[in-house]
């Protein structure tokens, strides 16, 4: 049964599933670190599957496609801002709401411009080819794993490090950590939090964008309502265990990506769909359980 | 540089903060900006500073007229401040810390650490001080925080700096030294301003002094133009207070008794510590605040839970118990901070009185709230501890920071429970908010109630105890008697490691 | 530092209030012309979808709506009174919901008897989800925001599984179990649809009001959402009042899941609980008059005629109904980013005092 489950098409499915949680968590933890409490990813997830398939859609471009998202996901951060930074509006408050707002929008739009309800699906929604890498692609098992990939796959492999040093570094990433560490501090030396957290917002729309690209038009060729189906929730729950980390997340993030690719590879093998829907959460709420036990031991 | 504040005016909503206020702050000297809480010296300094907006008056930096949009304008022109809170990250390194908001970039924005630090190291050279780069700012001990603040002033080449109580967290060698410090910025020609509320400071190394009262500029001149009782009476505006007089009286039988007891704390542990405090005396502990008091009086409440060790009071065993146990068998706590654990801003005076009260059933019909049984009582706190509030129903938020300590005060003490702990009761609050506070604690002494204050204010501590406990990194480092107690004999008991980053003082 | 704090709907300034007001509806207009909707028969609609119909009979869907959007508001507004940011509500009502129907259909006995069995085993089963989430944060550490939203998946996955197989109504050929006996059934109003489980939310609300002005809990565990560090150093027992307001919280909602049951449905459909966002829309209910107790009906009963208008729109004028769902989040967006100062443990003024 297990050699059944861990062939090379489970293992090569993997990277798929991986890639959206960890994209968003990566946006998650510069709001993280930058000390916006944004619970708000999955509507920017969401909002990002959608403006994919419509930018693959009218553009017949994959790539356009995930410039909308990223476009998309960046004009959803700048609302978030507009009410949470510059009006005030409590993160929790907002970021309820910007959810709603993502989950209404995207099915009105839905409606709206394809007049379809539920899923869209269409032949002129050109999805991402997967990317042959020439030597790697030919070492048995791990070479399907590490090539044949979406392009994001490869993009938010990049990002893993990029944001390391970017955090660790940059004058942003700098002004990013004391924003979110002491503010008041990062004030009286002149520079306003709110203009660094702007950044953050604008960040993590970019990165929740190509999350959801990666969902709508690399993992599958189609918008579905609400398609983003509780990946953001996981990924803040990534976010939350890491303290927004880079190199930890991306450990975290390829667990929960794993349990999700291991949950539809289970499918179909007499399971009840119910049971294996919710594997991934079950999964989460066991490491998050199992790490604050763990750290509760340490600190006691 | 030399900076001309010219009839600055700052109101927070209703309140005149600062008032029509002009002085010049001369190159070369360090200016003394005195006056009690609330006088409005910090205001008027973060007006200078670009963190405050002024409602009126003009700023001149060496002739200019300069306005400032934001803090970081101020930085441009040379001014430099280190606030009363630190202003750090503790969870970066020195060096990272220093840099923020004036990092040396390259190429797309990188920070350029090399070029940051040998910078920093020679400018930190020229006046003796040595400090790791590398260390992160929370394994750092409040002294040595103080040193990085000096030294972001310092990587930022500041003419002018501001430094708002800065002793406030120094041992009494580590003062010595950073006034040397200041003295060898004095003699490179910048100009040092030094907001204080300690009269010792101010005669000790000024060159010239400010004194506000109530938001208005009292006097300013020279230092040798002036006395430290003239000082004194400007500050408080007429005759001081006289000075408490603790009646001898001999301590009763044993009420708290504290063995062995230890503690984590930030990093390391605090303790054991042993100690006990009697009916009828106060003993209070000494010591420059995060040397381990904070985790002691958090294991005292029961708020956190100790490692080891006995605590008992009235002979009996209380570790185990809870903070609401811990209070019902005879404990009252007052604490530091008013803003958050004290009250509950945002609930009205009454609901903030009748918290944690014994004799619930004094409010309560069953299930029920009593609303005018709990406002009634509340009425009684703002009469007897003479609360300045519009009536028990308005939030506790609306309360002037003195007032709403009474209220704290006033609950705890209502209580009367034999043993009475008191975390810096008067933080931050006025001389007449002090003056009652204190009364109060000696008249429950006086009643025969056990205190144990403690408190970073060494005159607070001198002026109230019967026994003084010093505490320096998470033990006790000796004990006197309030009787021969003295600042110098207290202050060689903190050793501190933060001295050595400063240089000695000839 | 924020100017609104203190400031409420009725003491803000007019004009801004108009300003927000005109921005809310500039995108419901804009939304609307993208579709080419007729604005006039769009509005038309709407009004008669939230409160006309013959014999009112969409005024009566929007009551019913209503009462449960209302039930979840209260629910969590306990918790978030308490300060605790329970935002699974969504589970509880199907934990409710589920042993609600499974309860009525298993159980023998007289029908009277059978429905209060029910409705308590729904009030428990909610008040237990929410304590697992309770328990979670207080005895292992996971945040209560993340945890109680998590525990959504499981019940969500757990009552589809049952009515998918063990106690799936076969013969429907829908996800659904078998009714419950019709003698369980909440009666109408008379000559109406209306079932009376709005009665029992409407005791709730009320339960809600006296619980949070005037009881001694209810004053505590505000003490405790205010300012958790003062209510541990004064004694008050925070851990137990935590669990024992989830454990409320909870109840309610399961009570909710219950009436859904016996009022509306009469069985339990696969996604009937979680498909029209009742939790969300409940929460946002609360959210958006900052949590005073006797206005969450208020504004519980507003966003039900939202989502019952927005369905008399889609028929008058072929307005897609989500368009529901857009205007309550932008609503939220303007309306509690101004009053919401008050939730949050930020409403500390720093700085003010001791400045």
């Amino acid at each position: 049964m297990l050699d059944l489950l861990f062939d090379a098409s489970f293992m090569a499915s993997v990277p798929r599933f991986v890639t959206p949680i960890l994209l968003a968590a990566l946006g998650g933890a510069l709001c993280e670190r930058a000390g916006v409490f944004n619970i708000a990813l999955e509507g920017f997830i969401l909002t990002g599957a959608f403006a994919a398939v419509l930018g693959s859609y009218f553009s017949g471009s994959p790539w356009l496609g995930a410039i909308a998202a990223m476009a998309a996901g960046i004009a959803i951060g700048l609302v978030f801002a507009e009410f949470h930074l510059r009006r005030g509006g409590d993160a929790i408050v907002v970021s309820i709401a910007i959810n709603i707002l993502a989950a209404g929008l995207t099915t009105y739009l839905l409606r709206a411009i394809f007049d379809v309800m539920g899923a869209f699906s269409d032949p002129a929604i050109v999805g991402f080819q997967p990317v042959r890498i020439p030597l790697i692609a030919d070492i048995p098992v791990l070479g399907r794993v590490l090539s044949g990939q979406s392009p994001l796959v490869y993009v938010a492999l990049l990002a893993v490090p990029a944001v390391h040093i970017f955090l660790a570094r940059h004058r942003l990433g700098l002004r990013m950590r004391a924003a979110g560490e002491n503010a008041a501090a990062l004030e009286a030396g002149g520079v306003s939090p709110r203009r660094v957290r702007l950044w953050a917002l604008v960040g993590c729309g970019t990165f929740c964008g190509l999350a959801g690209a990666q969902l709508s038009i690399a993992n599958v060729n189609l918008f579905v309502e609400n398609m983003s189906a509780g990946r953001g929730w996981i990924a803040i729950v990534a976010v939350l265990l890491t303290r927004g980390r880079p190199l930890p997340l991306f450990l975290i993030a390829a667990i929960f990506g794993t349990v999700d690719s291991f949950s539809f590879r289970v499918q179909g093998l007499g399971l009840a769909q119910q049971f294996t829907d919710m594997m991934p959460y079950l999964a989460t709420l066991m490491v998050l359980v199992a790490l604050s036990w763990w750290r509760k031991r340490q600190t006691a | 540089m030399r900076a001309v504040l010219s009839g600055i005016t700052v109101r927070f909503g209703d309140l005149v903060a600062v008032n029509n206020v002009s002085l010049t702050i001369e190159p070369g000297e360090i200016h003394a900006v005195v006056g009690e809480n609330g006088a409005g010296k910090t205001t008027l300094m973060n007006a200078l500073f670009g963190l405050v907006q002024p409602e009126a008056g003009k700023i001149l930096l060496d002739g200019n007229e300069r306005h400032w949009a934001s803090p970081q304008e101020a930085i441009a022109a040379g001014l430099g401040m280190v606030h009363q809170h630190f202003m750090l990250q503790d969870s970066m390194t020195v060096l990272e810390n220093i840099v923020l908001t004036a990092e040396p970039v390259g190429r797309l924005g990188f920070v350029d650490f090399a070029r940051a630090r040998r910078l920093l190291t020679a400018r930190a050279k020229a006046h003796g001080i040595t400090l790791p780069l590398d260390r992160r700012v929370d394994s750092l001990s409040v002294g040595e925080k103080q040193v990085v603040e000096i030294l972001k002033l310092l990587y930022r080449d500041s003419r002018l700096l501001i430094l708002d109580e800065p002793t406030s967290v120094l041992t009494p060698r580590e003062k010595e030294r950073l006034f040397g410090v200041l003295k060898s910025f004095r003699d490179e020609g910048r100009a040092v301003v030094l907001i204080t509320h300690k009269l010792d400071e101010v005669m000790e190394s000024a060159d010239r002094v400010s004194v506000m009262r109530g938001g208005h500029l009292v006097s300013s001149g020279p230092l040798s133009a002036t006395s430290r009782e003239e000082i004194a009476r400007q500050i408080v505006g007429g005759g001081l207070p006289a000075p408490r007089q603790r009646t001898a009286r001999v301590a009763g039988d044993t009420v708290l008794s504290v063995e062995r007891l230890e503690v984590a704390g930030r990093g390391r542990t605090v303790g054991p510590l042993s100690f006990s405090v009697r009916a009828g005396e106060i003993v209070g502990i000494a010591g420059v605040s995060g040397n381990g008091q904070a985790e002691l009086i958090a294991a005292l409440t029961g708020l956190r839970r100790p490692l080891s060790g006995s605590i008992s009071l009235l002979g009996r065993p209380i570790e185990a118990l809870d903070v609401e146990a811990r209070r019902r068998a005879g404990m009252s706590y007052i604490p530091e901070d008013r803003q958050r654990v004290g009250l509950a801003l945002a609930a009205s005076i009454s609901e903030n009185a009748n918290a944690g009260r014994d004799d619930r059933t004094a409010f309560t019909r069953g299930a029920f709230l009593d609303r005018k049984a709990m406002a009634r009582f509340a009425r009684m706190l703002i009469e007897r501890y003479r609360i300045r509030a519009a009536g028990p129903s308005v939030p506790a938020a609306t309360l002037s920071g003195g007032n709403k300590q009474k209220l704290v005060v006033g609950r705890e003490l209502e209580r009367g429970t034999p043993l009475i702990i008191a975390e810096n009761p008067t933080w931050g609050v006025d001389i007449g908010a002090i003056d009652f506070i204190h009364g109060e604690l000696l008249r429950l002494r006086g009643e025969g109630h056990a205190l144990l204050l403690v408190s970073s204010e060494l005159d607070e501590i001198l002026a109230l105890s019967d026994r003084i406990l010093v505490m320096f990194d998470g033990r006790f480092a000796g004990e006197v008697s309030g009787a021969e107690a003295d600042p110098e004999r207290i202050g060689s008991m903190m050793t501190s490691g933060a001295a050595e980053l400063l240089p000695e003082v000839a | 530092m924020r100017k609104h704090i203190y400031r409420t709907l009725l003491a803000g300034d007019l004009l801004s209030w108009l300003g927000v007001a005109g921005a809310i509806l500039a995108v419901i207009l804009v939304l609307m012309l993208m579709v080419g909707a007729p604005v006039g028969e769009a509005l038309q609609g709407f009004w008669s979808g939230a409160f006309g119909g013959r014999r009112y009979a969409y005024l009566m869907t929007t009551l019913s709506r209503a009462a449960i959007i209302i039930g979840m508001a209260v629910s969590v507004l306990l918790s978030f009174r308490a300060g605790l940011f329970n935002i699974g509500g969504e589970g509880q009502l199907v934990a409710g919901g589920l042993v609600a129907a499974l309860t009525a259909i298993l159980l023998p006995g007289p029908p009277l008897l059978v429905l209060a069995v029910s409705v308590l085993a729904a009030m428990l089963a909610g008040a237990l989800w929410a304590l697992l989430a309770g328990v979670l944060q207080l005895y292992v550490g996971v945040p209560l925001l993340v945890g109680s939203l998590l525990l959504n998946y499981p019940a969500r996955y757990i009552a589809s599984y049952l009515v998918a197989h063990p106690f799936r109504d076969v013969p429907s050929g829908m996800l659904q179990s078998h009714l419950v006996p019709q003698e369980t059934w909440l009666p109408y109003f008379p000559g109406t649809r209306l079932d009376i489980g709005i009665l029992f939310i409407a005791a709730a609300s009320i339960f809600a009001v006296i619980y949070s002005h005037a009881t001694l809990h209810g004053y505590h565990a505000r003490l405790n959402g205010l300012s958790p560090d003062f209510a541990r150093a004064v004694g008050l027992p925070v851990k137990k009042l935590a669990l024992q307001t989830l454990a409320m919280s909870g109840a309610i909602a399961g009570l909710v899941g219950a009436i859904a049951v016996f009022g509306i449905h009469h069985r339990y459909i696969d996604g009937m609980l979680v498909q029209p966002l009742y939790a969300w829309t409940g929460i946002i209910a609360v959210l958006l008059v900052g949590m005073i107790p006797w206005a969450v009906p208020l504004s519980g009963f507003f966003f039900a005629a939202v989502e019952t208008g927005a369905a008399g729109m889609e028929r008058a004028a072929a307005v897609p109904k989500e368009i529901a769902l857009v205007i309550q989040a932008v609503i939220i967006l303007f309306v509690a980013s101004r009053v919401s100062g008050a939730l949050s443990v930020s409403a500390e003024r720093k700085g003010a005092d001791d400045a």
